[in-house]
């Protein structure tokens, strides 16, 4: 726990940049203990309905399905975050195993089904046993008759942060709950709560709440939840709403079930927002300073890297590593304070004192300063190397920033220009020079955020950075030839012509993960599963196939022609041609079933004439080369084997005797 | 394979390149060695086998060379035959070169014969470099087979000349010496007839601050189907034969590596002169007197039985696995595959995006450039149709790329790219669903407020003056226009083909200085690498007025630190609907103790409490949260309560901080130290020593509080004590 956070640091691949983290007081990790109320109506399932989509869960139920859901998804994208859930109204009581000596009360109808901890394999297992076993569940989802003190989940909570996540710089209580008027005739309790939920406050526990609502109530924060849930900030009528909106509401057969918008409402509160860098100065211009803050919204998430694990005791169990310096002559340990830095050089190395390395690479004070403004589309295509950061203002150094941030944005969005600026990130850094990008506000059919507003400060590449491009003879295409290419563009756009990151997630990953959890949780490997990200072919089949056929037939027809004129002159590529045509016209192609001929560029042996060869067992005429050409444009895996011509025969005499079965 | 080279530095040292000229402070030979200085050590960086390097005296006082029998070889030294210079090399050429006491000598010869013996018939790069004043009388009449000699060879030659005419560069020296001045003219001509160039040394010493591009061979990244639908089910499927290449890549400085001061050597023995030319790697730190550091890894596992709980383990004992969660989960080596998805390589369209929709935020990553294959003239007639039709089309394609088997798919957007001989598609990769973070912020152009209210004027929201000023301002400071191309037309200023990463040639600059010059200070950045870190003046002058207006709309101000202290503070956090605990908290009479459950939060309501809260009040509060503190210490078991008792240190120095009571937290923190380390609490608790320094509790200092007595350094020696 005392090892400093390396969160927002990951983005600079440069080892060499020793920035000190001066934010690192509290370690900047997040706990999250989700409340899931247990009561008669939070048991009840929904009415019967003819919709599909419709809800069969019960409130309780759902919440538990999100809560289950959730500690998979995080154990992905925060492995080292906190979790626990406690449920609240249930007849029976379950507190940590706790000192009776140091705490003279419990917590009456309060469950801990799972401590706050990193989640564990088996925490996983009886939350999934819970969800999906309803015998299991019988027997602890039963409200209690007595009504639970608020304040006593309130504290109940309390203790559980104060002690499994003592110092975590975040720490996050979900409320579910349907219940808008607890202790409706009992007005010492109410204030009861509202101390325990500012002790919450006080401790640095922020509580998010959750509600349902049903088709006939709608939940009203105002009557008990409005004295529990704090504000950043206070006392301002016309301060800024937090973003969650009032309760989505549902459990009716209206088409979106509860367990989705819940789910929907909890994901987007499910990352604690953790700023990359905080106030420091973006300067518009000589004199104009304001003070922004940046964050990490995309991120390219990675599966785990191998760790070392023990085996030989018990349990399995992790080994953690530390290292030390060493010096390589005589091998006594090493301070760090007597490394010195030092560049290979002509054989030898070329050192510099710690003073010198920190002047060399001072080139200013940490500043996100504008050059000066361009046209979005003076921006190339190729002008990226690595993911943008995300700006808003704050007014923790200026007062007056979001006015200022706002009316820069507007006007950028307005006339699609960006700024170029230069940029120090911390004390030391490498300077990068940035577009800054405005982004608009994209909201769901709902209204939901999806896209915030801001500005987007977007790595460009030096000169350095910019590779020339190979070498390449070019033939352009005739008008005819683009027609046909156009309609089958055309044809294949995607929903609203946009690209949407979460059609598709990464098969890769998710699939890592599967394996992984199916490993620990001692289940069978699941079956491969949906892979969004392979095209929809039979759609394209469906959409483009016969303007593809054309185009193949146009692009035959229109190549002979650039062949027969250019016949004589050296090809354009100036090297040894191997395309089918460039034999001339006596390459006969048969056509294919359709009628035409298949639309691909290479020198492969088609189908007809692979088939012919495969009926009088004659495929090992065929060279090398051509076979695996063929291999591959058909998928056809040639690992595994040796390199032999042998084997490449077997695998697509193989594959054909295969296709014959399916056909 | 980048191509052999061998270059020969011709230098001319004769008495007069010892003087100073026209003002400057160097002598002509020091002016004349900075560039050459910098060429040489540019090849030594590149650190090839290939590279070589050939330094020739010119009007020595002795004589060396393979020809130095014959009478006009005279006075000519070689100071290094062509090869790869290592350090050793520059330190014995930087003695070598000095001023001599002669005038007299002619080298072109013995640098082509160098040249020729050397690279034979070989594919070399040859060029000859030669730097003179040219204040010596000349030989002319061999220079017709010279220049002919060199062209035969194929050799580029490039003379420098100190204080040589140059109408172009636009310089002329006064009172020009005849045969200086016969001498330039049979310069230029013998570099006009070699195909070579001849040019003022001031010229050749004014492009050494442009720092050179390093040209890195394409070597491609994907060669296979740019696919439309699957061929292997649909005869309908489209197949076009590419390579990908990448078009960015970011280039890193020279890493440096990690030395100590060899503890067998005395600090500040100059180990310079004694070294003798280790090749290769073996013994590296001999030369300078610095030893490599390595890093060393232990391992370590729970043990109940071990003391302290864990106990060492050797890597050997160790198998590969994963975490899931907290919990360790192995894969034996047989499973290992079980992880990889199974992909098949391909460079698959998914559809169809409109280029105005596309956000650029959303790359990802560098880019690559996609052409046809390089020999196939139909690949690229039919890439070339997709290309164009995307591009009337205003479109980008989605495709999903497996660069090899089993490789992890990648989604990439393509975009048409067409210029007069060259056509491709740039690709960046796009994020998945779970590389976007679902961060929500505020909208910016209108506020909804808590009560449901939608604002369009607010403090947050410019109003019109300041907008007006903004979109007046982001006009005058546009950069589309503002450079000037070679003919002196506007151009875009600051493009990116200009623009040179600051801190690879720095590092470059200073490495490089460093072994020429090794007693010298850190040299000055060159201009060229910091001229886009503020916008240009002219453009500033012109837009003063309207950031004026900016300002003077916007009305921003600094928060001054003094602001941030609870002392001018007095709002009590409230919840949304404003209640106001505090009073409930009064009626139900007012906490005094702090009890240990419940610490932190009772300890700040002590502290908010009241209007005024007392000076007694503070430290009573105090007196309690110490004892809770030292409480936690004492009866943790190993390090369990380290946690909530940092988090109470932490937490009462915050506040008092706050206060400005610094000596009552120094005061706290002075006591707990010695009964941590002295073990009065609970036995050995350095741990829990080293966790408050790693949380950074030390002292409050003077720069927190400037009254405080604590200085940083004193600071830091109180927290490192043992």
């Amino acid at each position: 726990m005392a090892e400093p956070s390396n969160y927002g640091r990951g983005e600079e691949e440069d080892e060499d940049d020793e920035a000190v983290d001066d934010a690192g007081y509290k370690t900047v990790k997040d706990a999250v203990l989700i409340a899931i109320d247990v009561s008669k109506t939070m048991l009840t399932s929904p009415p019967p309905s003819d919709s599909k989509k419709a809800d069969s869960d019960t409130p309780t139920a759902a919440a538990l399905k999100c809560a289950y859901s959730l500690m998979q998804q995080r154990i992905i994208s925060h492995p080292h975050d906190m979790m626990g859930i406690l449920l609240f109204g249930t007849e029976k009581s379950r507190f940590q195993d706790e000192d009776e000596n140091s705490r003279g009360m419990s917590y009456p109808h309060c469950y801990l089904l799972t401590d706050l901890d990193v989640p564990a394999a088996a925490d996983v297992k009886r939350l999934r046993n819970l969800v999906q076993d309803e015998e299991e569940s019988k027997d602890l989802l039963k409200a209690s008759e007595e009504e639970v003190s608020m304040a006593n989940v309130l504290f109940c909570a309390n203790q559980i942060f104060t002690t499994k996540a003592p110092n975590f710089s975040s720490r996050r209580l979900f409320l579910v709950t349907d219940n808008d008027n607890p202790h409706a005739n009992d007005k010492a309790l109410r204030s009861a709560a509202a101390v325990r939920a500012k002790d919450l406050y006080d401790l640095g526990v922020i509580i998010e709440l959750f509600p349902i609502s049903s088709p006939d109530h709608a939940f009203d924060r105002s009557i008990f939840y409005d004295d529990i849930v704090y504000s950043a900030t206070p006392a301002d009528p016309d301060a800024p709403a937090p973003i969650t909106k009032p309760a989505k509401t549902s459990a009716g057969g209206d088409g979106i079930s509860l367990l989705q918008s819940l789910l929907s409402n909890i994901a987007s509160r499910s990352a604690p927002r953790r700023a990359l860098f905080s106030n420091i100065p973006f300067e518009i211009g000589p004199g104009l300073r304001i003070s922004i803050k940046g964050f990490i919204i995309l991120k390219r998430q990675e599966p785990k890297r191998s760790t070392y694990v023990y085996t030989d005791g018990e349990k399995t169990q992790l080994a953690t590593g530390t290292s030390t310096l060493m010096a390589e002559d005589t091998a006594r340990t090493v301070d760090k304070v007597e490394v010195r830095k030092a560049y290979k050089f002509g054989g030898e190395t070329i050192s510099f004192t710690t003073e010198e390395m920190a002047k060399i690479k001072n080139f200013g004070d940490p500043v996100l300063r504008i050059i000066g403004f361009k046209p979005l589309s003076m921006l190339p295509s190729w002008a990226s190397t690595r993911p943008s950061t995300f700006i808003y203002p704050s007014e923790e150094e200026v007062i007056g920033s979001p006015r200022v941030f706002s009316a820069l944005q507007q006007k950028l969005l307005k006339d699609q220009k960006m700024g170029v600026a230069w940029y120090i990130p911390r004390k030391n850094a490498t300077p990068v020079l940035a577009a800054i990008i405005p982004g608009r506000e994209k909201l769901d059919e709902e209204g939901a955020q999806v896209v915030p507003p801001g500005l987007w400060m977007h790595p460009l590449p030096f000169a350095d950075d910019i590779r020339q491009p190979p070498e390449t003879s070019l033939v352009v295409t005739p008008d005819s030839l683009v027609d046909v290419m156009r309609v089958i563009i055309q044809q294949l756009q995607l929903p609203k012509a946009v690209y949407d990151p979460k059609r598709y997630p990464n098969p890769a990953l998710q699939w890592f993960y599967r394996i992984l959890q199916a490993l620990a949780l001692e289940e069978d490997l699941p079956e491969k599963p949906e892979d969004k990200t392979i095209p929809r072919y039979r759609q394209i089949d469906k959409r483009a196939g016969e303007y593809v056929l054309e185009w193949g037939q146009e692009l035959d027809q229109q190549f002979r022609a650039w062949q027969k004129h250019n016949a004589g002159t050296t090809s354009a590529s100036g090297a040894t041609k191997r395309t089918a045509g460039s034999k001339g016209e006596t390459v006969k192609r048969p056509k294919t079933e359709n009628g035409a001929a298949p639309a691909t560029t290479s020198d492969l042996p088609d189908d007809a004439e692979m088939r012919m060869l495969f009926e009088r067992n004659q495929i090992g005429k065929m060279t090398v080369a051509k076979l695996k050409a063929f291999a591959q444009a058909k998928g056809i895996s040639l690992k595994g084997g040796p390199p032999k011509k042998d084997f490449i025969v077997d695998q697509v005499t193989g594959w054909f005797e295969n296709k014959m079965n399916i056909d | 394979m980048a191509s052999k080279e061998a270059t020969v530095y011709i230098v001319d040292v004769g008495s007069s390149m010892g003087k100073r000229n026209h003002g400057r402070e160097t002598t002509d030979l020091e002016w004349a060695m900075e560039y050459i200085w910098d060429k040489i050590t540019s090849t030594v960086a590149l650190d090839r086998k290939t590279a070589h390097v050939g330094v020739v005296g010119l009007r020595t006082d002795g004589t060396e060379n393979e020809l130095d029998s014959e009478e006009p070889y005279q006075n000519i030294t070689v100071f290094q035959p062509l090869g790869q210079v290592l350090m050793p090399d520059l330190r014995r050429l930087r003695q070598q070169i000095q001023p001599s006491n002669t005038d007299a000598g002619d080298a072109l010869v013995i640098a082509i014969q160098m040249i020729s013996a050397h690279c034979k018939k070989l594919q070399y790069i040859r060029k000859i470099i030669l730097v003179t004043n040219a204040n010596a009388p000349m030989d002319a009449e061999d220079l017709d087979n010279i220049a002919s000699k060199i062209k035969e060879d194929n050799i580029e030659l490039i003379i420098l000349g100190v204080d040589f005419d140059d109408a172009d560069y636009g310089f002329k020296e006064e009172d020009k010496d005849s045969v200086k001045a016969d001498n330039e003219v049979a310069f230029r001509k013998l570099a006009d007839e070699s195909n070579g160039t001849c040019a003022t040394l001031a010229e050749a010493i004014d492009q050494l601050g442009i720092p050179r591009l390093k040209t890195t061979r394409p070597v491609h990244s994907f060669k296979g189907f740019l696919t439309l639908g699957d061929p292997e089910q649909y005869d309908t499927a489209m197949a076009i034969d590419v390579e990908r290449y990448p078009k960015t890549s970011v280039a890193r400085p020279p890493a440096a590596s990690n030395f100590v001061i060899r503890s067998d050597i005395a600090p500040g023995e100059s180990t310079q002169s004694a070294s003798t030319l280790q090749d290769g790697g073996a013994d590296q730190s001999n030369q300078d007197g610095l030893a490599a550091v390595k890093n060393a890894r232990t391992y370590q596992v729970q043990d109940e039985n071990a003391p302290g709980g864990k106990r060492d383990v050797e890597v050997d004992e160790l198998a590969k696995g994963y975490e899931y969660g907290s919990t360790a989960v192995y894969i034996s080596e047989s499973d290992r595959n079980v992880t990889t998805y199974e992909t098949k390589m391909g460079l698959d369209i998914v559809g169809f995006v409109a280029k105005q929709e596309y956000e650029r935020y959303m790359d990802m990553s560098k880019t690559n450039v996609i052409v046809a294959q390089r020999t196939n003239d139909k690949a690229s007639m039919a890439l070339s149709s997709f290309i164009h039709a995307l591009y009337e089309l205003e479109s980008y394609a989605v495709a999903r790329l497996v660069p090899k088997d089993d490789k992890q798919p990648l989604m990439l957007l393509l975009a048409p790219s067409i210029e007069p001989d060259f056509e491709c598609l740039y690709d960046v990769e796009l994020p998945f669903a779970e590389d976007v973070r679902d961060y929500r912020f505020p909208p910016l152009d209108r506020v909804e407020t808590v009560s449901g209210k939608v604002l369009k004027q607010h403090r947050n929201l410019p109003n019109d003056a300041l907008k007006d000023a903004m979109s007046e301002y982001v006009d005058k400071m546009d950069l589309s226009a503002f450079g000037e191309d070679d003919e002196g037309k506007p151009t875009e200023y600051m493009p990116m083909e200009d623009t040179y990463s600051p801190v690879l040639h720095r590092v470059s600059q200073v490495i490089r200085h460093r072994a020429v010059y090794p007693n010298t200070g850190i040299p000055p950045v060159n201009e060229i690498l910091t001229k886009y870190s503020h916008p240009p003046q002219d453009l500033v002058r012109e837009a003063k007025p309207t950031l004026d207006k900016i300002l003077a709309a916007a009305d921003i101000k600094k928060v001054p630190p003094k602001v941030r202290s609870r002392k001018f503070r007095r709002d009590v956090p409230k919840p949304l609907s404003g209640l106001d605990v505090g009073a409930l908290l009064d009626t139900k009479g007012k906490r005094k103790r702090i009890s240990s459950e419940n610490a932190i939060p009772e300890f700040k309501q002590l502290l908010y409490g009241t209007e005024d809260v007392s000076v007694e009040a503070v430290h009573d509060a105090c007196d309690q949260l110490d004892a809770i503190i030292r409480g936690y210490i004492k009866h943790s078991v190993g390090d369990s309560g380290y946690g909530r008792a940092i988090e109470a240190i932490r937490v009462m120095r915050e506040e008092l901080l706050d206060l400005e009571e610094w000596a009552t937290y120094n005061d706290f923190l002075k006591k707990l130290k010695q009964d941590i380390l002295s073990g009065d609490l609970g036995g050995e608790r350095k741990e829990m020593w080293w966790q408050i320094r790693t949380a950074r509790l030390g002292p409050i200092q003077q720069k927190e509080v400037k009254a405080s007595d604590v200085g940083e350094d004193e600071a830091k020696a109180f927290m490192s004590a043992k």
